[in-house]
């Protein structure tokens, strides 16, 4: 009994020391990573409405977008969607201009194959977008080019485009 | 001489990756560019180094029923050190490494080396014991990083050296990363036997 009392208070006094080292490294690091996150989700929504000066989180019936403003006057809206990939869902912000036309599309964050389904996020294949509007088919192999061997990437992408029109509609 | 062979015998020798075939998941999974391959390496040689330091420095109050489990919390503390610190300083790598740095934590490297080497030697000898192993697993994967981005994208470190459509993208999906490692140990092993 004595001797495992004896290991469990050094295990204790390792755990603590771990935990407290943790703990100021965390302090330290945290702040850094907040202000990492937040820079780079606003360059991405800058991305994909260049026009808008400033963004303001829009109310959607469904889904999550943001309103770009300019002046006094509402440019546009990034819709934030997340389609199921091959592997995972690919988070996606899709902006579209106060003609209901897309004009960027940009993936954030995305789980398929290197080489081929995560070639979605190359600017060649997303300029295909832009200009789409809710009336158009987009749909890969009829008026969107599917990227070589990545069919169920291409698809989902273009899935997301279409959920972002539709969610674009219902958000003030 | 005994310090310069703890140091030496890590990077071709007992080439982690290549000689002893230990720590192959992070190898397969992050060597498909070089510069994945060489933030993954530098995560590793921290924790590694650190870890070896910090357990040769701690073995003589350890008891032996428990040091396993000591072990795993050292290894583990300096791997979240690590996560904390690339998120927050180079998040792009951070991204794209993603969960293989928390996965370093049963890098089988790092408690093979706490086990078999750190806690029965002091720390100087540990701690270039960590390094040597380190800039072993780095030479590895760097290699193999590098072929594989060649071969499979046409670039090195992000720069395109010829049209990517005229790579063999096979070479930066799983299965390139076996080729490589196969005709990398069979060089070795060449080299071996010529050198004997």
């Amino acid at each position: 009994m004595g001797k495992i009392a004896k290991l469990a208070m050094i295990l204790t006094v390792f755990c603590v020391i771990a935990s407290g080292s943790l703990a100021f490294v965390y302090l330290f690091t945290q702040p850094k990573i907040e202000t990492n996150a937040e820079k780079s989700f606003e360059m991405s929504l800058r991305e994909v409405l260049p026009v808008a000066e400033i963004f303001k989180a829009a109310k959607c019936s469904e889904g999550e977008a943001y309103i770009g403003i300019k002046g006094d006057k509402t440019v546009g809206l990034a819709v934030s969607v997340a389609p199921r990939g091959y592997s995972g869902a690919i988070k996606m912000l899709v902006g579209i201009n106060a003609d209901g036309k897309v004009i960027g599309v940009k993936v954030l964050d995305q789980r398929e194959t290197p080489g081929l389904g995560a070639n979605v996020v190359k600017r060649s294949f997303l300029a295909q977008f832009c200009g789409k509007t809710v009336k158009d088919e987009i749909e890969p192999k009829k008026d969107i080019d599917a990227i070589t061997g990545a069919t169920i990437s291409s698809r989902a992408v273009a899935r997301g485009v279409k959920e972002a029109l539709k969610t674009a509609k219902e958000c003030k | 001489m005994s310090l310069w062979k703890n140091f030496n015998q890590g990077i071709l020798k007992e080439n982690p990756v290549l000689r002893l075939m230990i720590g192959l998941c992070p190898v397969l999974a992050v060597s498909n560019s070089a510069i994945n391959a060489l933030g993954m390496s530098a995560a590793v040689a921290f924790v590694l180094t650190c870890s070896n330091l910090v357990v040769a420095a701690i073995r003589r109050i350890v008891p032996d029923e428990i040091r396993i489990p000591i072990f795993i919390i050292i290894i583990s503390t300096f791997v979240t050190i690590s996560d904390y610190v690339m998120q927050a300083f180079t998040p792009d790598l951070y991204k794209a490494l993603g969960v293989f740095v928390p996965l370093i934590v049963v890098n089988c490297i790092i408690l093979g080396r706490a086990e078999a080497f750190a806690y029965r030697n002091p720390v100087l000898n540990s701690v270039l014991d960590g390094l040597g192993m380190s800039l072993g697993f780095t030479v590895a994967l760097v290699s193999i990083g590098v072929i594989r981005e060649v071969l499979g994208a046409g670039s090195v470190f992000g720069i395109t050296l010829f049209n990517p459509a005229a790579a063999a993208t096979i070479m930066i999906l799983p299965p390139g990363a076996f080729i490589t490692i196969g005709f990398l140990m069979a060089f070795l092993n060449k080299l071996e036997n010529k050198v004997q």
